[in-house]
């Protein structure tokens, strides 16, 4: 168990694509063990991507409950999805996001309201879930480390939709 | 060396971008940020640039002359302290947007405004337009606020209340809080 430190942009392994795990062998066990720290150590963090911490592996871990606002609609809890894949998504919503690896912006990005994933669970079985608002961004917004894709890069206009924070709490 | 804001306004045609950049770049002036947008058919843009050598606005503005005359352009160049430029859009208070709608009458946005500025309520953004059948126009105003610490929601939302009933319109204001991922 440990809190890892986390890649800041614009380090290159940000944009890198993250490899699919074969098997959840002890090593990917303990390694979720310390994303989950890490997510927990950084204040109202509700997601974090193995890519994050310099992991090039498909795993990512979300729990909006941890969050007011997040615990306030539906949700699945704690959520640590491997391999996982965007099966169907539908609607949009517009919300305000903040990225431990971008500290020093947010930014308002459209996703889907609506998300059918497809993953493995921490114990490797698989699972098909559903997702509907926060929890639903906090899952695409993960699920894009994995690809490379930060939220900056999903940014509509860079005069309207992206702020600098004063602080990063 | 200085900074400089220039705004440009004129009926909207393809090339505008062009001329001014043209100068811009005819002139070393480095463009840090820009924005432009079309409204009711009006060209608009307004730049800040920053020149190595310029100090004063009349070093640059004559070089404009050409665009007022040939394309018909309003340009206005302003010299600007170097303390005065702030590159990003920063957040003292807490953000949120406030909407608000309803049939087209004078002083919406007056009266919005006015008990904003009264509340030190920064307007960080503004967005206006009429929608709707032209016998019946709605007028739609988004603002994105910067609220300080200290405004009190409570009053706000009695105040706001207040200007429901008087000009029959719709008003929300809601938090923009952010998903820390």
């Amino acid at each position: 168990m440990a809190i890892l430190p986390i890649l800041i942009f614009p380090d290159p392994l940000l944009k890198e694509k993250s490899a699919p795990v074969e098997r959840v062998t002890p090593e990917i066990s303990a390694a979720i063990d310390d994303l989950l720290d890490t997510m927990r150590a950084s204040p109202g963090g509700v997601g974090i991507a193995a890519p994050q911490t310099g992991l090039l592996k498909r795993i990512v871990a979300v729990d909006v409950s941890a969050s007011k606002r997040g615990a306030q609609q539906e949700n699945h809890g704690l959520l640590v999805l491997i391999n996982p894949e965007i099966l169907a998504k539908g609607g949009r919503q517009i919300v305000r996001e903040g990225c431990m690896s971008i500290p020093d912006y947010t930014a308002n990005i459209e996703r889907a309201q609506w998300v059918l994933v497809d993953a493995l669970d921490r114990t490797g079985k698989h699972v098909i879930l559903e997702s509907v608002g926060l929890e639903a961004v906090a899952i695409q917004h993960e699920l894009d480390h994995l690809d490379g894709i930060l939220f900056v890069d999903r940014v509509a206009s860079i005069k309207t939709d992206l702020f600098r924070r004063k602080k990063y709490r | 060396m200085g900074h400089f804001s220039v705004s440009v306004v004129g009926k909207d045609r393809p090339g505008i971008v062009a001329e001014v950049s043209r100068i811009l770049f005819e002139q070393g002036c480095n463009i840090e940020d820009s924005t432009c947008t079309i409204l009711s058919g009006q060209f608009a843009m307004i730049l800040v640039i920053h020149h190595s050598k310029f100090q004063a606005a009349d070093e640059l503005g004559p070089a404009f002359d050409e665009v007022r005359t040939k394309m018909r352009l309003i340009v206005t160049v302003n010299a600007l302290k170097d303390e005065e430029v702030v590159h990003e859009k920063a957040f003292a208070g807490h953000p949120h947007i406030i909407s608000v709608y309803g049939a087209d009458r004078p002083g919406i946005v007056y009266t919005v405004a006015q008990e904003l500025a009264r509340r030190k309520v920064n307007i960080t953004d503004l967005n206006t337009q009429v929608v709707g059948a032209k016998d019946r126009p709605v007028y739609v105003m988004v603002l994105e606020v910067d609220i300080p610490e200290a405004v009190d929601m409570k009053e706000l939302e009695k105040e706001f209340g207040r200007i429901r009933k008087e000009l029959s319109v719709s008003i929300t204001v809601r938090p923009i809080e952010t998903l820390e991922l």
